[in-house]
């Protein structure tokens, strides 16, 4: 078996399930956990409303710090929405999307999709260095952070390579393409077992976060 | 369906798809500035055109762009072989056939004169030896009721 | 003189070839074997002295697809070619004899050039029972063992010599192996393809006889000069594939512009041969071109690499059935999780070691 065939095969087979079975058991496992009740009566009604406005608010920077931080919170969005892009709008990775979902969508241009990824690594490269090099970031960085910021520059940096058919060491295509689709099974295999588990967790605990303030009569 | 019809049908089915992966300029482009050594210094340049992936139709458009010159050469050596100047001169498109007339090969060469056109050395020393042999026979014929017969000249 | 002697030059001027007839030979050959131009000269000065070297071509478990191919070869034509180029000493599919007289010019051949010969094999060797593939009551195994011996190289025609090709497909049922996994101790080319493009068997007994030596193989023994680029590298369809333009079924809008098969399951990507620059059937076409995505037939095992409709792109997921099993016993864990948490903090509770 070529490791292209072990990579599309039983590699993804089993990183696939994991991430299942690790994002169902977190989420439950979150979601099943006991909330002290709040014994005091609520000040204000519309907590629906209350959770959906801080999803919102929370999605801009706080006025406060809005000056301050706008390199962090800006690169931050760049390369989320940059790396989606090019993940979801090249056309290569339609068949795979179809496999799942049983449709698809438009595609952009192979180098429209390069250059987005492109940008999504530079972005991610420059806010490893920055959380490397800075002495407060450096402290509050756990092992976690690192390794979810490997994982995710993986499928990037293999992507690009075997797109542009990067030659180094003799590395010839079809290898880089098997290295590819191990990394998307690393990231899937990590993913509900570190901080990416924000893609689940984040939108639920502002809306809680919202409910609760609300629930206060806090104006946020 | 008459046979009529399904010619119709037949014939109105479009078989080459009409594509330009931009080839054709590039390739002229290389014989242009090929046609610029040749003036400049005589060096001559070769493209074999099986060795270009070239999409459907690219390589007559490319050979109807280069054009046909004034001058066509015949080569009959196991098949048919075809030296043609293109209308840009010191251009040659030379089509290789084989005995079955399967197109065997396919040169554009930039170049004043080129090798297949000229006389070889070996052929004509072999020549010289034929047509030698030819005089000589022919002078015996003429010589041959009654007149000795000159001795054979070995020749090699 | 006599006419295992002549060399190529010779043998043509033999048969009333002219010194130009013979530099359209060296042309075409240099063609032939992706060679520059510019080594016309060099091709020409090594054919006045190369010998026409005696082939012994041994069919295994195969279904003569590479010999078929072979017969297709206009550059040189099968005829120029053996009346040349080789000496092709046994073929069974195309030599007049047939049974003794056949097995008595093979051996005879054989102990002529011992050492000297290149032995050609295609089809698969069935290692499962020797009977299942036999010439003459001698097993493929024996034959094979025995010509390579006294071969000077031996050429692996086809993805069954080469690899195992469709008989080494799951499951396998006659033990087929390639001719590498049987003979170490000779140099092997393998021309794979099913069958493989007749200008690459050509093409390599030609490097052998201008040359006198094997050309340069890659990783899987296979002439770089016909195997060293991917389809998908020389496909001209490549354009649409860059732009993103892909046909989504056969006979759609797309597939009538001509667009990019990736999402047909073609292999090209990951397929290393040379149909796109060289083409089949005289430089007709090729599969891609005809509007079918390539099937990735000089690669090994290239019959159970996920099927020929599968795009490159897709995995091995187990189905939504299975995924629904994950979470179901994801949910498990992590009920039970969160209910020894909750018991947890409710004892710390109780203790009132929190709030």
């Amino acid at each position: 078996m070529s490791l292209l065939d072990f990579a599309r095969g039983p590699a993804f087979h089993v990183a696939i399930l994991i991430f299942v079975f690790g994002v169902v058991w977190r989420l439950v496992g979150v979601f099943l956990l006991r909330r002290n009740r709040d014994l005091s009566p609520a000040r204000a009604g519309h907590l629906l409303e209350g959770g959906m406005r801080a999803i919102l608010m929370r999605s801009l920077p706080p006025h406060e710090l809005e000056k301050h931080i706008v390199f962090q919170h800006a690169s931050g969005y760049g390369w989320h929405i940059a790396y989606f892009a090019a993940f979801l709008l090249f056309g290569p990775h339609m068949p795979f999307i179809r496999q799942f979902l049983g449709f698809t969508w438009p595609t952009l241009p192979n180098t429209w999709c390069l250059a987005l990824a492109a940008i999504a690594l530079a972005l991610l490269i420059v806010l490893l260095l920055r959380r490397i090099v800075n002495p407060v970031l450096k402290r509050i960085t756990s092992v976690d952070d690192y390794i979810s910021s490997v994982v995710t520059m993986l499928p990037l940096i293999t992507g690009i390579a075997a797109n542009a058919h990067v030659q180094l060491f003799g590395v010839r295509y079809e290898e880089l393409l098997a290295l590819h689709v191990l990394s998307v099974c690393a990231l899937l295999i990590w993913f509900p077992f570190g901080k990416l588990m924000h893609l689940f967790l984040a939108f639920p605990a502002r809306f809680q976060a919202g409910v609760l303030l609300q629930r206060k009569g806090v104006e946020a | 369906m008459s046979p009529e019809l399904e010619r119709r049908a037949l014939g109105a089915i479009s078989v080459a798809v009409e594509f330009e992966s931009g080839n054709v300029p590039l390739l002229l482009n290389e014989l242009c500035h090929a046609l610029e050594r040749l003036l400049a210094d005589g060096t001559s340049h070769a493209l074999d055109l099986r060795a270009i992936p070239l999409a459907p139709g690219e390589e007559d458009r490319l050979l109807l762009a280069l054009g046909q010159g004034e001058l066509v050469a015949q080569l009959e050596a196991d098949g048919l072989s075809e030296i043609r100047e293109c209308a840009y001169p010191g251009i040659w498109c030379i089509t290789h056939r084989n005995p079955a007339g399967s197109v065997v090969g396919r040169f554009i060469e930039v170049t004043f004169v080129p090798a297949l056109l000229a006389s070889q050395r070996a052929d004509v020393a072999l020549g010289l030896v034929r047509m030698t042999r030819t005089l000589r026979g022919e002078s015996r014929a003429q010589e041959g009721a009654g007149a000795a017969v000159p001795p054979e000249k070995a020749h090699h | 003189m006599d006419r295992m002697n002549q060399s190529v030059a010779e043998a043509l001027a033999a048969r009333g070839v002219s010194r130009r007839g013979f530099m359209k030979f060296c042309a075409t050959t240099a063609s032939l074997m992706a060679l520059p131009p510019t080594l016309i000269p060099t091709i020409a000065a090594a054919l006045e002295k190369a010998k026409r070297p005696s082939v012994i071509w041994l069919p295994f478990q195969e279904c003569t697809g590479c010999t078929e191919s072979l017969t297709r070869s206009n550059a040189p034509s099968i005829e120029s070619l053996i009346f040349e180029s080789i000496s092709l000493d046994y073929q069974e599919t195309l030599q007049a004899a047939a049974g003794f007289a056949a097995e008595e010019a093979r051996n005879a051949a054989m102990e002529a050039n011992w050492g000297q010969y290149l032995l050609a094999i295609d089809g698969s060797i069935p290692l499962g029972n020797p009977g299942y593939s036999t010439i003459g009551g001698v097993s493929n195994l024996d034959m094979l063992k025995h010509a390579a011996e006294g071969a000077k190289a031996i050429v692996a025609i086809g993805t069954c010599a080469a690899f195992g090709g469709l008989p080494n497909a799951h499951p396998n049922p006659t033990g087929a192996v390639a001719v590498s996994d049987i003979v170490k101790n000779k140099p092997i080319i393998n021309i794979s393809g099913c069958p493989p493009l007749p200008v690459a068997i050509t093409g390599v007994l030609m490097q052998f006889l201008v040359f006198g030596q094997l050309p340069e193989l890659d990783a899987l023994g296979r002439p770089k000069v016909f195997f060293g680029q991917t389809i998908h590298d020389r496909c001209y369809r490549r354009p649409f594939y860059e732009r993103g333009q892909f046909a989504e079924s056969f006979d759609d809008e797309g597939a009538k512009h001509g667009w990019c098969l990736f999402k047909l399951g073609c292999k090209g990507p990951t397929t290393y041969n040379a149909c796109a620059t060289v083409k089949w059937n005289m430089a007709t076409s090729f599969p891609i071109e005809a509007g079918h995505g390539c099937i990735g037939c000089s690669q090994p095992h290239f019959w159970d690499a996920g099927g020929f409709y599968e795009p490159l792109s897709t995995t091995r997921w187990g189905g939504w059935k299975q995924l629904g099993i994950a979470a179901a016993a994801g949910a498990a864990v992590g009920a039970a999780a969160a209910l020894a948490t909750r018991a947890g903090t409710g004892a710390a509770k109780k203790e009132e070691k929190t709030s």
